[in-house]
């Protein structure tokens, strides 16, 4: 009876084991095609865009319509229609602080190049921030599809071909002259990359104004990347690309937002009320367009998703940063690492001094388990007896060490509380290594000089295992079986593996957290020593 | 109501059976918070299940003392069907009226010696 019961649990702890196991390396696998390929195919297609845009020549090429006449006859083969004059020619440069915009023949924002140190790429390249042949910022579209055809043949006149605004903001004006209206655009370009921009029809004609398509530098299917608008009630509702399946109104926007991992291209004004639609592409990507009836004034922003820059152009832009469903706890995790980092002036130091704050703050918890837990060690003998007297009953068995540790006043389990608050800060701080620009490309010592991706000679990982091992070595455990014992020795394995494609800051974060458990248990157990042979001496004497 | 509760016991399962061994040997009390949880999510209706659960995972840490702590129900001994059963749960009456429920043992051993 017993043998049977004993032969039952050994087969299912090692099926137990394959499927941990398993689990881990479809993981892995899932990691490696869902976030490396496409990594990997976007550097491919980032080539390829390089190669058309020295071919083309041809800046409008697609359906240019307003939303509504979209919506009203869905022709869109007639107004496909390639044009065959140049509207891709640059009319006005604009250098700011930080990037360089140019604005095309058709008053659209063509191009923005980020100058900032971190912006360029492997190559020596600066960061461009838009593909060719998408829809571009501030196009604007006429609701009387007469005009709206005319508009698009005819280019617009600048008042400036190129603006030096890296010492202060100075003012552009756009014309363009219709037959029958004339569509005015003032825009005032500020040193930090930001812009307000005055649009108006001389004639009290109605049109929609885009933020443009979306950035197209670093896209991947671990961070959100599409559309995004912020209603006045702070609340916010992403458009992920690809999931656009219908055209969608929107009231009481005071932001639309289009974004990649890192950048945006942003309209706002949070004293207006604004109306949007969102109109899918033809990849169902979502097209954001602004309505507007004769005028409006808006600002616009363009470039990274700096915590900084966008609290400074308005505090509730930092919204714009999506950290995905969990923001509510990864964005005071920004905070708070930013905060650490803005007196460190490392990354990499800051989230090793985050984990140590963290096991600090948790410091009296920890202390009293490990404690309890050294008690217990001195009652083994006891322990053992129980073990042996219920083998067949474990549950009879834990049952009378509860009793046991009730008569001692000593609960060696550390509790579930800790173990799952472990997973939010985990999550959070992996959400902000993907999501943060900040972290991007920064370095820590030797040979970690990108926190946000994995580490490229696996020593870090390795070196995790090694500590969770020592961690697991140092720490008395009541484990009873033998065949869980064995699992639970082959977990720093299993978290290695795992560990091995995450970003390098988490497995920072969680080698300076076993390190630190180690120090502290290793501290406690001296404690004890020193008190048992106090005793021992006292004893003897 | 039924569905969150057979859903949510599903996870449970699925936790118990592949995830346990990431926190092993962390439970401070007897039953588990997994096994209490499915205790509840068993007997009560979801809200209520939901939240004993909850505050029973809360006050799993260190600055609780741990120990025994079965959940409690509410149960119509009126409406007691009078048939030979097998006994999963023993239902012990406290002081206000509920019920303690806790998990019966010697039922396993009995049946995997037959």
């Amino acid at each position: 009876m017993d043998l049977n019961k004993n032969t039952m649990n050994k087969q299912d702890t090692q099926k137990r084991i394959l499927v941990a196991t398993l689990i881990s390396f479809a993981f892995f696998m899932a990691y490696d095609f869902f976030y490396l390929q496409p990594q990997q195919q976007l550097q491919a297609q980032q080539a390829k865009n390089k190669v058309v845009q020295t071919n083309t020549t041809n800046g409008v090429t697609n359906t240019k319509q307003a939303p509504q006449v979209m919506q009203q006859n869905n022709n869109a083969t007639v107004s496909k229609s390639v044009k065959t004059d140049n509207f891709s020619d640059i009319i006005t440069t604009i250098q700011t602080k930080s990037s360089v915009i140019t604005i095309d023949a058709l008053g659209r924002i063509s191009q923005v190049t980020l100058k900032a140190k971190q912006y360029i790429d492997k190559d020596g390249k600066a960061i461009n921030l838009f593909t060719k042949d998408q829809l571009k910022p501030l196009e604007v579209r006429f609701e009387d599809s007469k005009l709206n055809d005319e508009a698009f043949k005819t280019k617009v006149t600048t008042s400036a071909t190129s603006l030096d605004v890296i010492n202060g903001a100075k003012t552009l004006t756009l014309t363009q002259t219709l037959s029958t209206t004339t569509l005015t655009k003032v825009l005032k370009f500020y040193p930090d990359g930001h812009y307000d921009i005055d649009v108006k029809t001389s004639n009290n004609q109605n049109f929609f104004i885009t933020p443009g398509y979306r950035p197209n530098v670093l896209v991947d299917m671990y961070a959100d990347h599409g559309a995004l608008v912020l209603k006045n009630d702070a609340t916010l509702e992403v458009i992920k690309d690809k999931k656009a399946d219908e055209t969608k109104q929107f009231v009481g926007i005071n932001a639309v937002s289009q974004f990649d991992r890192y950048y945006t291209t942003v309209l706002y004004n949070f004293q207006k009320n604004l109306q949007v639609t969102i109109m899918p592409d033809d990849n169902q990507s979502p097209q954001a367009f602004i309505h507007v009836l004769t005028k409006i004034n808006l600002h616009g922003y363009l470039g990274p998703k700096e915590h900084t820059i966008l609290k400074a152009l308005d505090p509730r832009l930092t919204d714009l940063i999506e950290y995905g469903w969990f923001t509510f706890i990864a964005k005071p995790m920004f905070l708070l690492l930013q905060f650490i980092y803005n007196i460190i002036g490392n990354w990499g130091w800051t989230i090793v001094a985050t984990t140590m704050l963290i096991k600090l703050v948790l410091y009296p918890l920890s202390y009293k388990g490990m404690v309890s837990m050294n008690r217990l060690k001195e009652l083994s003998p006891k322990v053992k007896a129980i073990q042996e007297k219920y083998k067949d009953d474990k549950q009879k068995a834990s049952a009378k060490m509860m009793e046991l540790y009730k008569k001692e006043g000593a609960n060696p389990m550390g509790g579930c509380l800790p173990m799952i608050m472990q997973i939010p800060v985990f999550f959070a701080l992996y959400r902000v290594l993907l999501n943060a620009i900040e972290l991007k490309g920064s370095g820590w010592i030797l040979w970690i000089h990108d926190l946000a991706s994995m580490d490229p000679y696996f020593v870090l990982p390795v070196f995790m295992g090694i500590t969770m091992f020592v961690q697991q070595k140092i720490t008395p455990n009541q484990m009873q079986d033998a065949t869980q014992k064995k699992i639970f020795q082959f977990l720093p394995v299993i978290f290695t593996v795992m560990m091995a494609w995450f970003p390098a800051g988490l497995t920072l974060y969680w080698t300076v957290n076993n390190l630190f458990t180690v120090a502290q248990q290793y501290y406690i157990n001296k404690i004890f020593e020193a008190k048992k042979l106090k005793k021992a001496i006292v004893k003897d004497s | 109501m039924k569905i969150f509760n057979l859903l949510t016991l599903k996870f449970i399962t699925f936790y118990q059976r592949y995830l346990t061994v990431l926190s092993f040997g962390s439970c401070r009390y007897i039953p588990t918070c997994s096994h209490y949880a499915q205790i509840q999510f068993e007997q009560n209706n979801f809200f209520k299940a939901f939240f004993y659960s909850i505050t029973r995972i809360l006050r799993c840490n260190q600055l609780f003392e741990g120990g025994f702590d079965y959940p409690k129900i509410k149960y119509d001994t009126n409406k007691a069907v009078f048939k030979k059963i097998k006994v999963k749960y023993w239902l012990i009456p406290t002081d206000d009226g509920y019920y303690l429920v806790v998990k019966n043992w010697k039922r396993n051993i009995n049946e995997l010696g037959k």
